[in-house]
């Protein structure tokens, strides 16, 4: 079977207009300025908000937060409270691992 | 087919009120979402969780559920319905789980089946009309790179679920498994969406996409920190004396390093354009190679002797300075 996989390429640098961001989301503009207003995602640039543009990151990010919010039943600041501290943890945990791994490499263990 | 213990997966007793229940489930859901948790099956628990919930906070299915559970307990944990078993209460509720029920296990099928969504005529939920065309589902998967796999970028096989209609209409979950080519300088957290490679549309829809998220493997000897890329270098107290050429890995071949006169452990030293490359292929980080300087772990006589030489020669050096009150 494997050998009949085709290979995809990915897109490169893909940005969505904010009406193609609601389109592959299935939300309203509301909902997304919404969340731009309380700093869930942030548009590439910040002119006014028809002109927006959006990154892959912020896409993925407005589908997590929809995730959240459709299984946890949060309201926006409570997701922007939870996404912000699921950030830090990551990243914490990721500061973590790379402390460990040098004391790891100094202490030849 | 296996026996599922809804109280057992919600860990209430089975004369749990509905409150308690429902206490249960929504701790469990938040320490089980795939998005917060870290643990290993935490997708498949938090699917077993929405579906008990499912069963239980509904007393007719629950008071179904509970004849079913007298009836199937078998001594092997094996289940099947009693012969022209139909529920009376055909699933469809609201809820979160109504946009995962084609996730639901075999067992909640047999029990509460052609409760899965129907095509074009599922539950009245967003976007969900009658016959009306429907973009399919995006799907959302993870894959582990090494670092050089990372840097260099590379090809990669992703297996993940997609929902699809059968030929009676109704979504079930499909396995896919797609060749992917890997742009160079992916870093951890970072996505990649494949157009149309999600679930397909439903009535002429578009199909959705497939997000990978990169997860890094740690690597034994390279830790990355934003751009760049870290490397513990170990050196002999003379080559951090008196300054040396060392030849020092990258993550993809070697280079010859050299090593300042009068180095110290600690010291960073920057290899320009070695570390993780821009999404464009071109460099944009730093290898940064941090010294440690690192003894023997026995000295011969004569090392002991020249030791001692240097220990007369050195003796205005006070490591301890910064100790003294």
């Amino acid at each position: 079977m494997a050998s009949q996989v085709r290979t995809e390429v990915v897109e490169q640098t893909t940005t969505f207009t904010l009406r193609e961001l609601c389109e592959q989301s299935g939300v309203h503009a509301e909902y997304v300025i919404k969340l731009v207003s309380y700093g869930v995602i942030e548009p590439v640039e910040e002119p006014a908000a028809p002109e927006w543009t959006f990154d892959l990151e912020s896409l993925a990010r407005l589908r997590k937060a929809q995730r959240l919010q459709r299984d946890l039943k949060l309201n926006v600041p409570g997701l922007a409270v939870s996404l912000e501290l699921l950030d830090d943890v990551q990243q914490l945990r990721r500061e973590v691992e790379r402390l460990k791994q040098q004391v790891r490499q100094l202490t030849g263990r | 087919m296996d026996f599922k213990d809804y109280y057992a997966v919600l860990g209430v007793s089975e004369d749990a009120p509905v409150d308690e229940i429902k206490k249960a489930y929504r701790k469990l859901a938040r320490k089980f979402h795939p998005d917060v948790s870290k643990e290993k099956d935490a997708e498949i628990k938090f699917k077993d969780v929405g579906e008990a919930y499912e069963v239980l906070k509904d007393p007719d299915k629950r008071a179904e559920y509970d004849q079913m559970r007298k009836y199937g307990a078998r001594g092997d944990g094996s289940f099947e319905p009693p012969p022209g078993w139909q529920s009376r209460s055909p699933f469809g509720g609201g809820g979160y789980t109504e946009a995962d029920a084609a996730q639901f296990s075999d067992f909640f099928e047999s029990m509460f089946g052609g409760g899965r969504r129907q095509q074009g005529a599922g539950p009245g939920g967003f976007g969900f009309g009658r016959g009306a065309a429907m973009r399919g589902e995006d799907v959302h998967a993870r894959l582990a790179l090494f670092l050089e796999e990372a840097v260099k970028g590379c090809e990669k096989q992703v297996s993940f679920n997609v929902t699809e209609a059968d030929e009676r209409g109704r979504l079930v979950p499909r396995r896919k498994t797609l060749k992917v080519k890997i742009p160079p300088g992916m870093r951890e957290g970072q996505h990649i969406r494949l157009k149309g490679q999600g679930s397909p549309g439903v009535g002429g829809g578009a199909a959705g996409d497939l997000f990978i998220e990169v997860e890094l493997a740690p690597h034994p000897l390279f830790t990355v920190e934003g751009e760049n890329i870290l490397l513990t270098l170990p050196v002999a107290p003379w080559e951090a004396a008196l300054g040396a050429k060392v030849p020092v890995p990258t993550v993809d071949s070697k280079v010859n390093l050299t090593i300042p006169k009068g180095a110290t452990t600690g010291q960073r030293l920057r290899l320009k354009g070695k570390g993780m490359p821009n999404k464009a292929g071109k460099s944009a980080g730093d290898q940064i190679v941090v010294l440690q300087v690192t003894l023997p772990k026995q000295h011969s006589e004569k090392a002991e002797s020249l030791y001692r030489q240097l220990a007369d020669e050195e003796q205005s050096f006070d490591p301890r300075s910064k100790m003294k009150t």
